[in-house]
């Protein structure tokens, strides 16, 4: 027999405002094993724990169900509580009369009442069947691995290095600086931005703490938060601490890391997936990057098929972009204020020059992005085209370009010397083949996926990886930055602990029922289960399970379960509902 | 070093700074002005683009916040003094009285029910009325009343008591007086967040002040669940259900001569979420978007912004409205259409402006103590926009949020937890030293 409390929240009147909560405590005191009963106005402040505390140990609970909001609210605090009380903590559940109860029957306060007394009925039979338990503790290695030498994974590593943590920083080329070594400046610090990006690349390199590989590739990642294990080939070790012999070998290597940052960045848009606009075919149609490119050569703006300085240059924008019949139904975000910084760029290395930019909308959302425009706009008369672009085509040495000026309703026809398109930010080359490795989602456009969209836009949904940069989305270098302090501050927290605490309500095995049909193997979605080599069961890697009950459902045998979540719990909370 | 943090309001992005560091092991002191926090997204009612309840994502936060046992949370605060450098910065606070004791109030309600003032709730811009005695909504973190004392009848000397007559917990305490305490941190975050243009004449729509022209905010009270009419839309004056809307984009913002020069970035999106929602509410009615460009630049955003127009055939009119003015119980708006160089006239039931995003008042007084910049608007300036966007300049303050600039919830919530790892940073790196 058990001997369990049951503690209702009248929740202000969010619960007691419809539920009789008084009735309810009473008809469930009448269970055998419900040795007390009792409700409070908000169980969750301090006096209302402090009233389990003191039931526990005035009636010798070893059972307690709070009768409340949903678990996601407030199952931390009352399991601290209890435990506090020296109640085992899996010993205490939450049934939920709140969102499943009171606020979807308000306006049937009687039906309302014997729903809630069900609810708690069956979390009685619940915890009359919960085990104590015990959190797992796993080790934890602090050591952080970065992929992606951008400016995105640069700023991660310095982070989770300047905290003292060793860092393996994975880059894919030969250098560091990733496309940002490829801009001629950024927008608001033109000619400064070369130089901060040198010094950055200078700390990454002399940092004590991180270890540089370059030319390298991921080919495997195993284990999980905690304890991966990274195989990387390839690779040649940079760093002012390095040797020369050290740097001249490619190596291949696995690193034992307790987090991944993934800031693999972006890659441009194939120019010959743009054949109406010449791409690939007219050697002056150009995207942003090769005109990046331009900007930076000391010979000044030469444009590629005779090297003569162009005078007339067409941008389009949202080349690719903002098309879903190309599959590019996105918003590339950064190419309005590059674009505009270009055109700026062009007419002070070309005064007597003319730029015309075409465009959808302009979308300078940023700090001064707005002012920016307006001032390519009025200071250095670039002239802004609202409408889309048709046809690119050559014509006595010229690169035609029609389109539509939507403001006028009429078309226009330009004879440029040079097209700049503004193609779209496409996802990295390798992204769906690290992301099947790192078992990370992806999103429709081949972007890694975040956590939730909103409130965890640096974390993975798998434990320990976490997200930087444009290989979440498109994004201008200032949020990039942004974000990977954040991915580093996620990396610093999970370092803050000396090893990891696992919640044990995780699946296992009863090893008599087994028949190692592999059913499990094949239905788990998070790599934690496989068949034992030698004893020819299925088991269980604890720190992979996340509690699905994928297994479950698939076992044949009833062999795995899942802790405090047994068939015999669920058949018993099946059986006291009446209906 | 001084191995603690002060986060400096606790909206979600003080939120999100002041839980990475304290989830780190580090003590962390959350100043916010307001008697409860998650500042303005606890007004929202769903988010952009998933239509997540704001509320119910944002609750489990704040409840966090509040239970955590490395996170001291201090509302009704402010910030007056700060002395001293990084690793040790001597920090006055000054807290207003509450009148509630926090440790005592059980949220019961029992006070409010007596209480004979009747004001308008700040919380839902002033869309509903709370009492004197009043608790901002149900899911206030603290859960705990407070009592306004510029609306209570008088306190000194005391002209009604009733509701410390109610009181059963026996927490209300007239008493209370002001007090100033005084801590000392390693590092700050600055997380002082935005409010929204208020200054109807410069916004060019004298008629801010018509109960059926309102501000985005407002809007998000109308639409919520939790909100003042049940996420019934009706719009105020008469009750009655507004059937043609009018969303009108850059109040204020994007006009150098009446108003701000500058975008406020996340208009373009949560009035496609205000169309959109509007249409789930009132399925026959009809909204008009008048904006300069969609700005539709994040994950998802395009898309959002497409269903708007597609599913919930939404009208965009590309042009500025020159003119709104009631006439005959419509609101009427007069504007032009740029693509077909027309004008154009919409008799609207409800409008809705996109105003301005500014800084938190008193941000620049912040500021001053903190030796940071600001730029001519007020929001704080980071050492480089782009290759340092969450330092300040001055060592061991670091920035984070609406109060550098216009932005949205990701942003703000990457941002703070970038403002995070540099304190933890600068705390790590301190502490191994230490040892060595």
């Amino acid at each position: 027999m058990s001997r369990i409390g049951v503690f209702v929240c009248h929740c202000g009147i969010n619960i007691a405002g419809t539920v009789d909560v008084e009735r309810v405590a009473e008809e469930i005191g009448q269970h055998p094993e419900v040795v007390h009963a009792t409700t409070y106005r908000y169980m969750c402040s301090e006096p209302g724990q402090q009233l389990i505390r003191d039931a526990i140990a005035e009636h010798d609970l070893d059972g307690v169900v709070v009768a409340a909001c949903s678990p996601l609210m407030h199952e931390t605090t009352f399991r601290r509580a209890s435990s506090a009380a020296g109640l085992n903590p899996y010993r205490c559940e939450m049934a939920n009369i709140r969102e499943q109860c009171s606020w979807v029957h308000e306006h049937e306060p009687a039906r309302a009442t014997e729903k809630a007394i069900e609810i708690v009925r069956t979390v009685v039979e619940r915890v009359r069947g919960d085990e104590e338990l015990e959190p797992f503790r796993l080790p934890l290695t602090k050591r952080a691995l970065v992929i992606g030498g951008g400016i995105a994974g640069m700023e991660a590593a310095l982070d989770i290095a300047s905290a003292g943590y060793p860092v393996v920083l994975v880059e894919r080329e030969d250098h560091l600086g990733g496309k940002m070594a490829r801009l001629s400046g950024t927008y608001l610090n033109f000619t400064a931005a070369p130089d901060l990006l040198r010094r950055k690349i200078e700390q990454v390199l002399n940092h004590p703490n991180i270890q540089v590989l370059t030319g390298a590739q991921i080919v495997g990642v195993e284990g999980y938060v905690g304890n991966f294990e990274v195989a990387v080939s390839g690779f040649k070790v940079s760093g002012s601490r390095m040797t020369k012999s050290e740097t001249s070998d490619l190596k291949s290597e696995t690193f034992e890391v307790g987090a991944i940052v993934v800031a693999t960045g972006w890659d441009p848009y194939p120019l010959e997936r743009l054949p109406e606009y010449g791409g690939g075919e007219i050697p002056d149609v150009v995207d942003g990057l090769t005109f990046e490119g331009m900007l930076r050569d000391e010979g000044g703006i030469r444009r590629p098929s005779d090297g003569q300085v162009p005078r007339e240059v067409v941008f389009v924008q949202c080349a690719g972009s903002r098309d879903p019949e190309r599959g590019v139904p996105y918003c590339s975000k950064v190419c309005c204020m590059y674009v505009a910084k270009q055109a700026m760029m062009f007419r002070e290395r070309v005064p007597e020059g003319q730029a015309y930019v075409f465009y959808i909308d302009i979308r300078s959302a940023g700090k001064g992005y707005d002012e920016y425009v307006q001032q390519a706009m009025e200071e250095h008369d670039i002239l802004y085209l609202r409408g889309k672009v048709s046809k690119i085509f050559t014509r006595d040495g010229k690169v035609v370009v029609w389109g539509a000026d939507t403001l006028s309703g009429r078309p226009v026809e330009v004879a440029a010397d040079l097209v700049v398109l503004a193609t779209p930010m496409a996802p990295s080359r390798r992204a769906f083949e690290l992301a099947k490795m790192l078992r990370i989602g992806i999103d429709q456009n081949g972007f890694f996926s975040e956590a939730h969209p909103k409130l965890r836009p640096v974390e993975s949904l798998t434990a320990g990886i976490f997200l930087a940069g444009a290989a979440q989305g498109p994004k201008d270098i200032p949020e990039t930055v942004s974000q990977a302090s954040g991915a580093a501050a996620k990396v610093l927290k999970l370092f803050s602990q000396d090893e990891m605490v696992q919640e044990p309500t995780v699946a296992y095995v009863i090893r008599e029922l087994c028949s190692a049909c592999g059913a499990c193997v094949e239905a788990c979605p998070y790599d934690a289960r496989s068949i034992h080599p030698v004893w020819h069961i299925a088991t269980v890697n604890a720190a992979l399970c996340q509690n699905c009950g994928a297994c479950v459902v698939a076992c044949p045998n009833k062999a795995s379960r899942i802790h405090n979540w047994t068939p015999e719990q669920i058949l018993a909370m099946a059986d006291v509902v009446s209906w | 070093m001084e191995y603690q943090a002060l986060v400096i309001g606790a909206g979600i992005g003080g939120m999100q700074a002041a839980l990475d560091i304290a989830d780190s092991g580090y003590e962390v002191i959350l100043v916010e002005k307001e008697p409860s926090i998650g500042g303005h997204m606890a007004q929202l009612s769903e988010t952009f683009p998933t239509l997540d309840c704001s509320q119910c994502i944002l609750t489990p936060r704040t409840v966090e916040v509040g239970q955590h046992p490395n996170i001291r949370l201090l509302t009704l605060s402010e910030v007056i003094d700060v002395q001293g450098e990084v690793g040790n910065f001597r920090v006055k606070i000054l807290r207003h009285p509450r009148y509630v004791r926090e440790d005592r109030c059980t949220a019961c309600g029992d006070c409010t029910k007596v209480c004979p003032i009747v004001v308008p709730n700040e919380f839902d811009r002033g869309l509903a009325a709370r009492r004197a005695i009043y608790i901002p909504h149900p899911q206030a973190v603290p859960a705990v009343y407070r009592l306004d004392p510029d609306a209570c009848m008088g306190l000194f000397p005391l002209a009604c008591g009733k509701c410390a007559e109610a009181c059963e917990a026996d927490a209300i305490d007239y008493d209370m007086a002001p007090e100033v305490i005084e801590v000392e941190v390693g590092a700050i975050v600055v997380a002082t967040g935005y409010e929204l243009y208020q200054d109807e004449a410069v916004m060019a729509y004298a008629y801010m002040d018509h109960p059926d022209v309102m501000d985005g905010l407002e809007f998000e009270r109308l639409l919520s669940a939790s909100g003042p009419t049940g996420g019934r839309i009706i719009r105020p004056s008469d009750r009655t259900v507004p059937k043609e809307v009018v969303f009108i984009q850059c109040g204020g913002s994007r006009n150098p001569e009446h108003g701000v020069p500058y975008c406020s970035k996340i208009c373009c999106m949560y009035t496609a979420k205000h169309a959109i929602l509007y249409k789930h509410r009132v399925p026959d009615g009809q909204v008009y978007i008048f904006y300069i460009d969609i700005r539709a630049g994040g994950k998802g955003y395009e898309e959002f912004v497409t269903r708007a127009m597609e599913e919930d055939r939404t009208v965009y009119i590309r042009g500025r409205v020159s003119k709104v003015f009631p006439s005959d119980g419509k609101i009427m708006v007069w504007g032009v259409d740029t693509l077909t160089g027309s004008k154009v006239e919409i008799a609207a039931d409800l409008v809705v402006v996109a105003a301005a995003i500014v800084p938190s008042e008193g941000s620049r007084r912040v500021a001053e103590m903190l030796g940071i910049g600001v730029d001519e608007f007020g929001f704080y300036t980071a050492s480089d926009e782009e290759m340092t966007p969450v330092e300040s300049g001055v060592p061991g303050v670091f920035l984070a949020g609406v109060g550098l600039g216009p932005q949205d919830i990701p942003e703000t919530v990457a941002q703070a937890s970038g403002a995070a790892a540099k304190v933890l940073a600068l705390f790590e790196a301190a502490k191994s030293m230490n040892k060595d």
